[in-house]
């Protein structure tokens, strides 16, 4: 590929720049040792002001609104509440939903046999969620997709089954948002 | 079809007005057909054009200038008739009509099999409410009831339009459906004993507008939309159905009537219609395999080459040995006419039999649609020379030839049809005596198990070309499915036969069905003039695509409409 090759000469630089390179490293250290003692400060009193978390010991709770992995609402009979209508198969705009769907004993009929999302795929749009007729499909605060193989990117429906009460507050958020 | 979009001329020809647009139409037709024979659409549930008219859904109301909205289904046309078919009392009787309709109807769009080709749906879309205005619950009703063998009834969305109704009364006339109860507990039902079980069941569920009935066959099995369709014709038998093949990831999901007035109408028999599985389950034969001491180690299985190779060896030994007509050749009805072709070169040039014929299984035929004969292609294949040559053995002859020890080596297109068109004691007699035999056949079967050589054919989904059935109309074929990878069509395998006896480099005798078809047009007689693109999606009678007898069609441009 040809590019644009640009010289550097560092030693010049720095030179030029004199004495106001070490002014320059004095205003960052005062502004990172003002941190400190202030969050030093706020430990000591119990209040701490620092955003930063322990991740991944720790993790932020993300707003409602936040759109991570979609992941299937488990009812509290342990089964899925998606009954492979495709809906989001067909919204979805990369692809990235496989359902093979089956005919069940339940009274619902229908039961995804297999519902594989690819994670590597998924851009993270809330399409499926927005298409979705029983509320089955959200967006959830997951964003670890983070895997070994290309394999492991694929969660299927195991993988993917979330139970009802802990997605109660994005249900409630797509109940209001889609309510016309 | 109406003689408007054929474009032919009327005999009693009116003018009416729809919209503003003034549209020529033959005294007394409906005005609904005229309406959508002219691409008006006005929306309609129980008026079928293959049914006689019900007048029951009152969805296809518009305004004909009489003081009340009248039913376009069953309104004729006369001269000088003005029509508005979107006013907004039109409009308001659309609305009235959907939200009646759908006061008891369930919300199983989401598991419901028509979904995406429902007319309820779709209308719902123009004319329903967005929120039911009554409070009472939804009556209940049978859910996924087994109603016929291989029709699945759901009473609850069932819209009373009585089109499966008139269907078993008038086109299978085995009247099993009817409507029990009055006013509000009407419903649709069989009588105790008699479930929904006749030859053409599954079109009531074609015919049903709404997710009522349902094919069990396809139950739960594939979202519509997800389908891709490839127009083709039913192999089944000589009739030559039209058909759409529904297909998803190269598998066929289902098959359903295309219509075609002068072949189907708009049915099909359920026994064509569920007749595909073999096209694609674990008993297709996909490989080819040489037995005996040709074969090299333990595995019999060889590339497909090697096989014909092995096979013309074999043909040209025996010919060699005992002359050409020690070779028998028993070809297959459910190859394409392309293929046909091929195959009597084949026989004819390159072998020199005269030891050539067309398996034809038979069974019952019912004066309707089924036919005797149990492929699609045995009229095609005699047309191609696909029959005995001069003092040369059919069918039964060449069994017993080579039983008597006469033929030596048989080369049997189709074995498994075989085995269905003859006695089962004849066939074994013959294979009992047979030097070598050659089986060429889409599915694996108790003679490919024997066969000294077995090389794998494609099914009709997997081949462009052309049937001709038994109303020796000519009919197209589609590819809807890739084949196995590296595998020949049966006309492939016969082009490649073919030059390997001549002794010439097999890599050259492509098969090509467009060419051949050329080929036949110019040397086949009633076949002239046919090409893929005279055939059209409706096929062409024999003797009538020279340009000579063209078509009628071209007078005003319009080649026939496909029909919904
Ligand atoms: S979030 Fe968007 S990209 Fe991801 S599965 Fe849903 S529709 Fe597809
Ligand atoms: S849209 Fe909802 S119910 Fe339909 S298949 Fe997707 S998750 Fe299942
Ligand atoms: S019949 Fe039509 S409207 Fe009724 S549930 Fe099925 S798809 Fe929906
Ligand atoms: S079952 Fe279907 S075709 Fe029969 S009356 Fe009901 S809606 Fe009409
Ligand atoms: S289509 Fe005219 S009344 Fe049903």
């Amino acid at each position: 590929m040809a590019s644009r090759v640009v010289k550097v000469d560092r030693e010049a630089l720095a030179k030029a720049a004199g004495p106001f390179s070490v002014r320059a490293i004095m205003v960052g250290l005062r502004v990172t040792s003002r941190h400190f003692f202030r969050n030093l400060w706020g430990w000591i009193i119990g209040k701490p002001t620092i955003a930063t978390v322990m991740y991944p010991e720790e993790d932020v709770v993300k707003p409602p609104a936040f759109r991570g992995m979609p992941v299937l609402v488990e009812m509290d009979n342990g089964k899925e509440r998606c009954v492979a209508c495709g809906l989001c198969e067909w919204a979805c705009p990369v692809d990235c939903i496989h359902i093979v769907p089956d005919e069940t004993e339940d009274a619902i009929e229908r039961y995804p046999q297999l519902f594989d999302i690819d994670m590597g795929r998924c851009m993270y749009c809330g399409l499926c969620e927005e298409a979705c007729p029983e509320e089955a499909i959200v967006m959830s605060d997951r964003v670890e997709i983070a895997a070994f193989s290309r394999e492991g990117t694929l969660w299927h429906k195991d993988d993917l089954l979330v139970p009802v009460d802990r997605l109660a507050r994005r249900l409630e958020y797509v109940r209001r948002s889609y309510e016309r | 079809m109406s003689d408007a979009s054929t474009g032919q001329k009327f005999e009693n020809p009116v003018t009416v007005t729809i919209d503003g647009r003034a549209i020529v139409a033959e005294k007394g037709d409906m005005l609904l057909q005229v309406a959508l024979d002219n691409g008006i659409e006005i929306p309609h549930y129980c008026y079928h054009p293959k049914l006689s008219i019900d007048g029951s859904c009152r969805m296809c109301q518009v305004k004909t200038g009489a003081p009340k909205l009248a039913i376009a289904c069953n309104t004729p046309v006369v001269d000088g008739m003005e029509v508005d078919t979107q006013s907004e009392d039109v409009a308001k009787a659309r609305r009235g009509v959907m939200e009646l309709l759908l006061i008891n109807h369930p919300l199983d769009c989401p598991i419901c099999d028509q979904a995406g080709e429902c007319y309820l749906q779709d209308y719902s879309y123009g004319y329903g409410r967005e929120e039911a205005r009554t409070a009472s619950p939804r009556r209940k009703g049978l859910k996924r009831h087994p109603i016929g063998p291989r029709v699945v009834f759901d009473q609850e969305r069932c819209i009373l339009c009585r089109r499966c109704v008139r269907f078993t009364n008038e086109i299978s006339k085995t009247d099993e459906l009817a409507v029990f109860g009055a006013g509000d507990h009407s419903h649709i039902g069989t009588a105790p004993g008699a479930p929904l079980d006749n030859a053409y069941s599954v079109n009531t569920a074609d015919i049903c507008p709404v997710g009522a009935l349902l094919s069990s066959d396809f139950h739960h099995k594939r979202r519509v939309w997800f389908l891709e369709e490839t127009q083709s014709v039913c192999p089944s038998c000589s009739k030559g159905c039209n058909v759409k093949l529904g297909m998803f990831k190269n598998e066929i999901q289902r098959l359903v009537p295309r219509r075609n007035d002068d072949v189907n109408e708009t049915w099909m028999c359920d026994h064509g219609r569920l007749n595909y599985a073999f096209a694609q389950d674990e008993t297709r034969a996909r490989d080819a395999v040489v037995r005996g001491e040709a074969a090299n180690g333990s595995s019999p299985v060889v590339s497909t080459d090697d096989a014909l190779k092995e096979a013309s060896a074999k043909i040209r030994a025996t010919i060699d040995a005992h002359g050409a007509n020690a070779v028998g050749i028993l070809g297959s009805g459910a190859l394409t006419n392309e293929e046909q072709y091929h195959l009597a070169a084949l026989a004819r040039d390159a072998v020199g039999t005269s030891n050539l014929d067309v398996i034809v299984p038979t069974g019952e035929a019912d004066g309707f649609l089924i036919q005797a004969e149990k492929v699609a292609n045995a009229r095609g294949a005699r047309e191609m020379g696909v029959s005995p040559g001069e003092s040369g053995k059919d069918v039964a002859g060449m069994l017993a030839a080579a039983a008597a020890g006469e033929i030596k080596l048989l080369y049997v297109i189709g074995s498994n049809a075989l085995a269905e068109a003859v006695e089962a004691d004849a066939l074994q007699a013959a294979m009992d005596n047979v030097d070598t035999l050659i089986v060429q056949d889409t599915n694996v079967g108790p003679w490919a198990d024997k066969a000294t050589i077995v090389l794998p054919g494609q099914v009709w989904a997997e081949k462009d070309g052309t049937f001709t059935n038994h109303q020796g109309r000519v009919q197209r074929v589609r590819r809807a499915m890739s084949p196995t990878e590296g595998s020949y069509c049966d006309g492939g395998l016969f082009t490649r036969l073919g030059a390997l006896l001549g002794g010439k480099d097999p890599a050259g005798a492509r098969f090509d069905a467009r060419a051949t078809l050329a080929e036949i047009s110019e040397k086949v007689s009633g076949y002239e003039g046919m090409s893929f693109e005279r055939l059209g999606s409706l096929g062409v009678v024999l003797g009538e695509a020279a340009p000579a007898s063209a078509p009628a069609e071209t007078e005003e441009g319009s080649a026939p409409a496909e029909p919904a």
